[in-house]
């Protein structure tokens, strides 16, 4: 690591097993603190396997992972969330019956007893967003874009220090996409860490200050977003072999 | 509309409580305009009713588990309060209190098996403990009796410092009774404006995003399952002293576990009003035709009506046929329930009422 600044989360040889197959082999990296992550790789490459080792919805078969220096073995989300480890889901969560404030809401309670706060909390965090002129709808009845954004306002509310988005402009148009990244940015400008799962490479290149390559569960590449891309693995792993006649 | 109808209701709204309060009020009237006792049945059977469906709509409505297994709080209430009176003389007041904490124990066990199930797993297993337990009470006679049930002799006289209640007639249930309901229906109210109803409904949502969100499933989920089997086991405690009688079939049998949750379905599901509404059509229904007698008492029918002589004749044990019927068709036609169907024809009406040209000025 070229920068001073401590990793916030260590992710040290994870392995997980499905039966014989390995969706994830021997992966580490670190990710420094206030930075973004980009992790990319074909589909199938373990990404979300990965997630849900870090977060907790899988214990890991092998390895270790620590936040803030603390393992986090065995831990289940609920508490991996009140650390201040939260995620999003790559196929989008609303609790559909709630209204949007309601369920931004239901993040914001993590931290407070009281509605209250929470309901100031949520408002605060839908206009982060600029979601807060549907507070009143119901979460179900959004669009694919809105519902994306309430995802995001909704793990914000439980005041994470880190940020595990999971390909959060999937099925999203160029404008929408456009102000997902910024606000990515502007959530790194007030210094929260963010992992980014993403498909689209000019977006990833953009967004990363390192990126990791997975390839059907193990780590084939990390560096700078350019490091990467001009690395013939990654090539490779994206475009299959070249042809020599 | 108050937000009684609607599923998130949000702050305290005074208009609403002071209606809310009107209605108790005038309802606890009944008894001293009428000494009809079929009548008083009839109002009885409904509040013990909503007790049982606003218990179960805080673990079904609100959480979202649909526990088809509630006879099992239900019997136990009975249960406890009967033997305890009945075998070991202790008066009901207490007895109803350890009823209430057997049963919350005993949901934690059910709880701690069950919630590992999720979807019709988690209904199937709930209907399985229900059973169980209906069947070791059939088996194991020396402690319970068995199929030969439990026969109430008498209730002794509640005495305080101010008063004494003696437990004869239909009046005393009738306010016991009232009193249950009324304190199931602010617990729904508690659960709705609270952190815990907002937890609860994100585990019916989504219980991998409540996860993520920082709730913890196993707690919450026991939680509104303890909440649920308290009143449960309290509305059988008092349902056993009032009819006096109870065996393993009649207060744990599936048909209680089912009722409860068609209260629900019919009302609406998840809201503080769908209990009363789902307990007020179903008690009717199942009362009128079980014993049409007390329509000839509320002059809403002649003695000698070939409708009355025709349900006594015919129907008298149909009420599960039409739990049925009702069911589909609230399936077809309101899959929210009453309230639902209340609460869409409400919002058509304004739409209706705002889309009307306003007449040129």
């Amino acid at each position: 690591m070229t920068t001073s600044t401590a990793a916030i989360l260590q992710i040290k040889h994870v392995s997980k097993f499905f039966g014989g197959l390995a969706a994830n082999s021997d992966v580490s990296f670190d990710v420094p603190l206030g930075s973004i992550m980009g992790l990319i790789g074909p589909n199938g490459a373990g990404k979300t396997t990965l997630f849900n080792c870090i977060t907790g919805y899988y214990p890991p078969s092998k390895g270790q992972v620590l936040f803030k220096g603390v393992a986090m073995n065995g831990l289940q989300p609920d508490a991996v969330c009140r650390l201040g480890m939260a995620r999003t889901w790559q196929k989008v969560r609303p609790l559909a019956k709630m209204t949007v404030l309601d369920n931004v809401m239901v993040g914001g309670l993590c931290r407070t007893h009281s509605l209250k706060v929470a309901r100031e909390v949520a408002h605060e965090q839908l206009r982060v967003v600029r979601l807060d002129h549907k507070a009143g709808f119901l979460a179900g009845g959004l669009p694919i874009g809105e519902r994306k954004k309430l995802e995001v306002a909704r793990v914000l509310a439980t005041r994470p220090e880190i940020l595990l988005l999971d390909e959060v402009m999937g099925g999203l148009n160029t404008a929408e996409s456009e102000e997902i990244i910024l606000l990515i940015l502007e959530l790194k400008k007030l210094g929260l860490t963010q992992v980014v799962i993403e498909h689209d490479m000019k977006a990833i290149m953009r967004l990363s200050d390192r990126i990791v390559v997975l390839n059907s569960g193990e780590k084939l590449a990390e560096g700078a977003p350019r490091e990467v891309a001009e690395n013939p693995d990654v090539i490779t792993a994206y475009l299959g072999e070249a042809v020599h006649a | 509309m108050p937000s009684l109808l609607r599923r998130t209701a949000r702050g305290f709204s005074l208009p609403a409580f002071l209606a809310y309060l009107a209605v108790i009020l005038l309802v606890a009237l009944v008894p001293l305009v009428t000494r009809k006792p079929l009548i008083l049945h009839m109002w009885i059977m409904v509040f013990l009713a909503i007790a049982q469906g606003a218990a179960w709509n805080v673990i079904g409505g609100y959480a979202g588990q649909y526990s088809v297994g509630h006879a099992a709080y239900f019997g136990i209430g009975a249960y406890t309060t009967m033997m305890l009176l009945e075998l070991h003389q202790i008066a009901p007041w207490y007895g109803i209190g350890l009823a209430i904490a057997n049963a919350v124990l005993l949901s934690v066990v059910i709880g701690s098996i069950t919630f590992r199930l999720r979807g019709p797993y988690f209904v199937l297993a709930s209907i399985a403990m229900a059973e169980i337990i209906r069947l070791a009470t059939l088996h194991f006679k020396d402690f319970t009796r068995g199929a030969e049930g439990i026969l109430l002799n008498g209730i002794p006289p509640l005495e305080t410092p101010w008063f004494t209640v003696d437990f004869v007639g239909k009046r005393p249930f009738f306010y016991a009774s009232l009193g249950l309901a009324v304190l199931v229906i602010s617990v729904n109210w508690f659960v709705q404006h609270t952190k815990l109803g907002y937890y609860f409904q994100a585990i019916r949502e989504d219980q991998d995003a409540a996860h993520s969100l920082g709730i913890n499933l196993t707690l919450h989920k026991n939680l509104a399952l303890g909440i649920s089997a308290a009143f449960t086991a309290w509305a059988g405690g008092l349902f056993a002293l009032y009819v006096r009688f109870i065996d393993p079939n009649i207060v744990f049998g599936i048909d209680v576990s089912v009722q409860v949750v068609l209260i629900c379905i019919i009302g609406g599901i998840g809201t503080i009003l769908g209990p009363v509404v789902g307990s007020v059509v179903l008690v009717l229904l199942a009362e009128s035709l079980r014993n049409p007698k007390w329509l000839v008492q509320t002059g809403l029918a002649s003695s000698d009506s070939s409708t009355i002589a025709f349900i006594e004749a015919h129907l008298s044990n149909a009420h599960v046929l039409f739990y049925g019927i009702l069911v589909v068709a609230v399936v077809l036609f309101a899959p929210d329930g009453l309230l639902g169907l209340l609460r869409t024809g409400v919002a058509r009406l304004k739409k209706q009422r705002a889309a009307e040209p306003r007449p040129a000025a």
